[in-house]
């Protein structure tokens, strides 16, 4: 049994992981490999130029400041579509008139593409006649022409906003799975037992959802390196330089400085930092696995 | 779940598996590959009957690959890193086709350039300038622009404004006249960074001169120099008086064509390609909008104009490099594919044998402009390395957001600059 | 399946007390409410699809079009090569998401069910291929199709997309497929069954609302990519509806009307798969989740 076992692992594991290994891990390797030369993309001579690279690192400001957006974004990416998404997924699951409709409409801008999402959240954001501008001095009565995706204080949260936009939807639609799959007379027992909606959601509903939730981050993760294409198309980084993120940085010193050495370091770099932040997620999702396995 | 449905869903995941099997790769003999940045609808189309044209002419067949201007800067460098460069590809003449040079990326064209007598059909304003890299010739021009202060002539001549500002007081004196007039006087539209750059480039050629300004962006000069700080100055009293439009980031280079196409802002600082988009949203040249040097400041300095030259190379390893020649003499020397292609993307040819009639009232004032200078000079972020241009790109948007702090950025910037340099 | 959760007070089997009972209309409201701003940019590309390029450079964006512009849509729909690129979309988005979600089931079921020592290692590294940006990839990727002679042809799209979507989809099936009752796995083998028959017959069935879930997923996001097509193609008969959508805009042109009518067009495809599949994945979780 034990030997038809190890059979049916390398038979199983044979093609995925081979696939992976020739896609994923071998570029990503020789990728690395650049990180330790001054390639420029363009010659086919290079140095070999050891930590140097790495060395620069520190005393990039740039690098400095995409780190921290790159966490900023991360931490963002990771609640609010997460806490909206739930926000919804509740309230349609209350057999609200049009349900399936609101469902529609919320998952609807995943659908779309970024360079359009992108386009549509500048003209939203465009400080003189921008949907968003318009609508405060309507309210406020008064001229208002702050310019969102031009001000280093605020571009990179209002990427953010548009990207989450996008991204809520598909939080939405987990959570509203997760949520048909607890028994109702689980919460019937709730009710005559004099617990309050409140109650309800925190003490039964919430740890239920665990293993949704657990879904959820790691594709508001995924989602959220998608987020370099509306982010390229909403500011490219801008302005000067103040919404970088990582990738964004990256892609900057590899394909418009045509530092692809340094581009290569940074990019070991954010690897390193994704392998720490997938320790910490495989943790919790130990803990799911005890709590259901 | 019942089971037809549950059918129903494994073949929806699994059909296209099957419809997979018609792809396979196809080679041709006679044919020349070309990869350009001229996408757009008309781009497209145009440069499809003058491929055409060519191919009638020749018999080769021409393989074309378009892809969108930013893109084409990742897609032709992941293709020269992996040694799979195009027989032609579409360059921006300038310190950007030096670099692909010192890379070993390219072919020299001096045979075919001798053989087919360019010099006599190639513009001199252009032609050393953009086609000779260390003293070979690599590019011919395809088309190029110039860039001059475009206005709307209905906002200048209401302000009372009807000859060009031909120094710089005269060049306030306008300027102050139209705020006057409740207009804001210059638009700029630095989003993308680069409309930004046309200003640094005329008040450091009008100030310092062309010879000081090409050491600049050869590293052999700095950004610290108080030659870039007087312009930079000048640039800065100009934002300080209120002449340039509110939040110039928040706004890509239409938006404010835009804004001086519908009166709110008076003139813009652009390149000839603004008559090709002003045209197609209905705009009349010569009678809607129109254009003026940009004014003298510091006199005795020689007269430089700024513009790009859209250049057209082959590379180093071209698979068919006798048939690139040809295409190449053809695409410039050609004056009808010439002139329709100067048509269609709003350009200059740069080819002497182009009928002036084919020009509208604005372009042959931009051509007669560009004859009187005596210089002839790329844009910023073509004359200094891609390195470098980055980091002066991003210094103009930060100067346009808070130009009160233009000595540290100054500073910064020759920093970084100068670490750039020494990549 | 019994009938579901209920958050106000109403519905479901137990009915309280005739009594006014406000929440179903606050929640109508206040849905409705976030309906309306989460379909303003929607509608803002809606707007700029009937509108030619003139009015949106000249006029205002936002304004409710006095007459509709329907222009764009004829350009779009009645041009050949848009069809070809949606065909092409098709074939490289529809076979890639098949192809990965077929690889995760079998890792996914390997790490869940016949765990070996070092396995939680391997899976950690197959789950960290999804948390780095694609740009990081391009050139060696590219220098090896070239090499295989496939660079413009569809597929390096259909592999490379293959290839990134084995992270997320091992770790949705193995998530799943660890709900599987071991007992259950035990005792088709202790009846001669194969490793493979219980993969097939027992955990696959199981699993297929998170199948879908998958489904939807990669088909959308392999629909709307646009960094691979635009590195692996190069000629327009081989391009994707993405590549068509980013060079309608010229070197100095734009084409905003264009961009928006074929943008609302080409996301048809991927509604339909949601729409498609989501009663699959709403039944779904169901099991996954919470039975085991």
């Amino acid at each position: 049994m034990n030997q038809s076992n190890t059979f049916w692992r390398v038979a199983l594991l044979a093609l995925p992981l081979s696939v992976f290994a020739l896609i994923i891990i071998w570029p990503l390797l020789s990728s690395f490999y650049y990180g330790f030369t001054n390639w420029n993309g363009f010659s086919d001579n290079y140095d070999f130029v050891g930590f140097e690279n790495f060395g620069k690192l520190f005393s990039d400001r740039l690098f400095m400041s995409a780190a921290i957006n790159t966490i900023i974004w991360m931490a963002i990416a990771v609640v609010l579509p997460t806490v909206l998404g739930l926000s919804l997924a509740l309230l349609i699951d209350s057999h609200v008139p049009g349900g399936p409709i609101f469902k529609t409409i919320f998952y609807l801008p995943i659908c779309l593409s970024a360079v359009v999402v992108g386009q549509v959240w500048v003209w939203i954001y465009q400080p003189d006649w921008g949907l968003l501008n318009t609508i405060i001095e309507y309210v406020t009565n008064d001229r208002f022409n702050y310019a969102w995706l031009a001000k280093p204080d605020s571009a990179l949260y209002s990427v953010i906003v548009a990207w989450s936009w996008q991204a809520t939807g598909l939080s939405m639609v987990i959570y509203l799975a997760g949520l048909t799959a607890i028994p109702g007379d689980l919460l019937e027992v709730c009710e005559l037992e004099g617990a309050t909606t409140w109650q309800r959601i925190r003490h039964v509903i919430l740890p239920l959802l665990t293993p949704a939730t657990v879904v959820v981050v790691a594709l508001s993760v995924i989602n959220s390196l998608k987020g370099f294409d509306i982010l390229y198309i909403m500011t490219g980084g801008g302005p000067f330089n103040s919404s970088d993120t990582l990738a964004m940085h990256m892609y900057n010193e590899s394909f418009k400085k045509y530092l692809m050495g340094y581009g290569s370091a940074i990019s070991v770099v954010l690897f390193l930092v994704a392998l720490t932040i997938i320790r910490l997620y495989f943790k919790q999702l130990k803990k799911v696995d005890e709590i259901y396995g | 779940m019942n089971k037809r449905r549950r059918q129903l869903l494994l073949a929806a995941v699994l059909a296209p598996v099957m419809a997979t099997a018609s792809m396979v790769p196809s080679f041709a003999a006679d044919e020349v590959t070309i990869s350009h940045y001229f996408t757009g609808e008309l781009g497209q189309k145009g440069l499809k009957e003058i491929l055409d044209g060519f191919k009638a002419k020749s018999g080769i067949t021409v393989k074309d690959s378009p892809i969108g201007h930013e893109d084409f800067k990742t897609g032709i460098l992941v293709r020269a890193a992996g040694n799979a460069l195009p027989d032609v590809f579409s360059y921006w003449a300038g310190a950007r086709t030096q670099f692909v040079i010192d890379a070993g990326d390219l072919r020299p064209i001096d045979g075919m350039w001798d053989k087919a007598g360019l010099d006599n059909v190639v513009a001199k304003s252009v032609a050393d300038g953009a086609t000779k890299y260390d003293g070979k010739r690599y590019l011919v021009p395809f088309g190029y622009h110039y860039s001059g202060l475009f206005f709307n002539k209905a906002v200048m001549e209401k302000a009372g404004i009807t000859e060009a500002p031909k120094t710089w007081e005269e060049f306030l004196a306008a300027c102050e006249k139209l705020k006057a007039n409740g207009v804001t006087p210059i638009a700029l539209g630095s989003k993308n960074r680069w409309p930004a750059q046309f200003w640094f480039d005329y008040l450091i050629l009008r100030t310092a001169g062309p010879d000081y300004r090409a050491k600049l962006m050869n590293g052999t000069a700095s950004y610290a120099d108080p030659e870039v700080k007087k312009a930079m100055d000048l640039w800065k009293s100009m934002v300080d008086k209120g002449y340039f439009v509110e939040n110039a980031n928040a706004d890509s280079w239409t938006d404010a064509s835009d804004k001086v196409a519908r009166g709110d802002a008076a003139m813009t600082l652009m390149g000839t390609w603004i008559t090709g988009y002003w045209n197609s949203i209905g705009l009349k040249p010569g009678e809607d909008y129109d254009f003026y040097p940009f004014p003298e400041v510091t006199a005795g300095v020689p007269n430089a104009v700024v513009g790009p030259v859209d250049g057209l190379v082959i590379s180093a390893n071209a698979k068919n490099p006798e048939g690139a020649e040809q295409l190449l003499e053809y695409l410039v020397s050609d004056p009808e594919a010439q002139a329709k292609w100067a048509n269609i993307q709003g350009a200059l040819s740069a080819n002497v044998n182009v009928a002036k009639s084919n020009y509208n009232a604005v372009m042959l004032k931009a051509l007669d402009t560009i004859d009187a200078a005596q210089t002839f000079a790329f844009n910023y972020d073509l004359s200094t390395p891609p390195p470098v241009a980055e980091v002066g790109l991003s210094m103009f948007a930060r100067f346009m957001d808070d130009p009160s702090n233009v000595d540290t950025i100054l500073d910064e910037t020759q920093a970084s600059a100068a670490s750039a340099f020494a990549e | 399946m019994a009938d579901t959760a209920t958050l106000g007070s109403t519905s479901g089997d137990y009915v309280a007390p005739k009594r006014f009972n406000p929440w179903p209309v606050v929640i109508f409201i206040c849905l409705f409410t976030l309906a309306i701003l989460f379909l303003a940019p929607t509608f803002g590309v809606l707007l700029s699809s009937v509108k030619t390029t003139r009015d949106i450079a000249l006029g205002d964006l936002w304004a409710i079009p006095s007459s509709m512009y329907w222009g764009n849509y004829v350009e779009v729909l009645s041009n050949p090569a848009v069809h070809g690129y949606m065909l092409n979309t098709f074939l490289v988005a529809a076979p890639a998401t098949a192809f990965s979600i077929a690889l995760g089931v079998l890792a996914g079921y390997v790490f869940a069910k016949l765990p070996f020592k070092g396995s939680d290692l391997v899976f950690l590294l197959v789950v960290s291929g999804m948390f780095f940006p694609p740009q990081v990839i391009l050139i060696p990727l590219f220098r090896l199709f070239n090499l295989m002679g496939l660079i413009d042809t569809l597929w390096p799209m259909i592999i490379v997309h293959t290839a990134l979507g084995i992270p997320i989809c091992t770790l949705l099936m193995r998530n799943f497929f660890a709900t599987v009752p071991n007992p259950l796995r035990e005792a088709a083998i202790l009846e001669g069954a194969s490793e493979w028959q219980v993969l097939t017959k027992i955990a696959l069935p199981i699993s297929l609302p998170a199948i879908a879930v998958l489904a939807t997923l990669q088909f959308t996001w392999i629909w709307n990519d646009f960094l691979w097509p635009l590195i692996f193609t190069q000629s327009d008969e081989k391009r994707t509806i993405m590549l068509g959508l980013v060079f309608m805009k010229g070197q100095y042109s734009v084409a905003w009307g264009i961009q928006g009518a074929m943008s609302l067009i080409a996301s048809l495809p991927t509604l339909i798969v949601f729409l498609f599949f989501q009663r699959y994945f709403i039944k779904g979780m169901t099991m996954g989740a919470v039975k085991g």
